[in-house]
């Protein structure tokens, strides 16, 4: 078994080849380096965004570029499409650079073992009701 | 990570079912956009063994998600996931939990058992679900409390049978989960 991509990212140090590279992460090893991305954390470019980002793949331009107005993970993996875990990546790269703000999922209270959050059912429920 | 709390959050709902039972269908007949893809990898490590039973010697292989989306208002986006039901996905279900709500699970009366899987996932994770009983043009020719007892249902859980290509049934079996959130006796 090959080493972990991180660590051969991790072990280039000379800064000119920083940005992981999707489609060799691709071949069988998918873990993204955060494991804080869900299919359903949203993204948003942030507003400085188009200043930087000088050695930025097409793939993490089209990510800017769609993020303008705020997508989740499981949409940018569709439009661009790639797999969920490559995606995540790119977003980690983008992330990491100040380039792209991402929004947890809201944490449902249920699952964190206290009752339910009634004001966001009911506006579920109202958004529901519209349709 | 920073919170960006300028950015709309998200909730999601799990449309679970076995194969060809209208998760899609469910999830198109109420999302404000035609139903995207998303695939992820399936590794050996994260299925086991025994899912590589008839597959062919690849380190890798995907599996498909279809997903719509319903804007609720500027602040909030709800995600609906088509999930497969197989446990062989569970391992992937760990990250469709984040952020869930609720899930549904879709039925067929003349395949009820390829539902169970989804049903004991939402039992075993605590998510609260409904159950949808997909008959298209009117197949159904089972009760609803024949079809509870055949599915060893709770009596809370709620049940609905209709047609999931309509829009309007789509949305009364979101509700119905909604109602079933806010319910006192789940809190």
């Amino acid at each position: 078994m090959s080493e972990h991509w991180s660590e051969r990212a991790a072990q280039e140090d000379d800064g000119a080849e920083s940005m992981v590279r999707p489609y060799t992460i691709t071949r069988g090893r998918t873990a993204p380096e955060r494991d804080d991305l869900t299919l359903i954390t949203v993204l948003t470019t942030a507003q400085d965004a188009a200043e930087t980002g000088r050695r930025l793949q097409p793939e993490h331009r089209l990510i800017l570029q769609r993020c303008r107005r705020p997508a989740a993970v499981a949409e940018l993996a569709a439009d661009l499409d790639l797999p969920v875990s490559v995606t995540k990546i790119l977003l980690g790269d983008l992330i990491a650079q100040g380039l792209l703000l991402a929004r947890a999922p809201l944490s449902v209270a249920r699952a964190s073992g206290g009752g339910p959050d009634l004001a966001l059912l009911a506006a579920v429920r109202d958004g529901l009701r519209r349709l | 990570m920073t919170n960006d709390q300028t950015a709309p959050a998200a909730v999601k709902i799990l449309i679970a079912g076995g194969f060809g039972v209208g998760k899609t269908t469910l999830v198109a007949s109420v999302s404000e956009v035609a139903p995207l893809r998303t695939e992820e990898y399936l590794t050996r490590a994260s299925v086991g063994v025994d899912f590589l039973d008839g597959v062919d010697a690849k380190d890798t292989t995907t599996v498909a998600l279809d997903f719509g989306r319903i804007t609720i208002s500027p602040e909030l986006v709800v995600y609906l996931f088509g999930t497969p039901g197989q446990e062989r996905f569970w391992f992937m279900w760990n990250d469709l939990v984040n952020g869930v709500l609720g899930g549904v699970v879709i039925a067929d009366t003349r395949r009820l058992d390829t539902s169970f899987a989804s049903i004991d996932f939402f039992e075993s994770r605590g998510v609260p679900f409904v159950v949808a009983i997909n008959c298209f043009d009117g197949m159904n020719t089972r009760s609803a409390a024949e079809i509870r007892a055949a599915l060893d249902l709770d009596q809370q859980v709620p049940l609905l049978i209709g047609d999931v290509r309509t829009r309007g049934f789509g949305r009364d079996v979101l509700l119905a989960l909604v109602d079933h959130l806010m319910t006192p006796a789940l809190a």
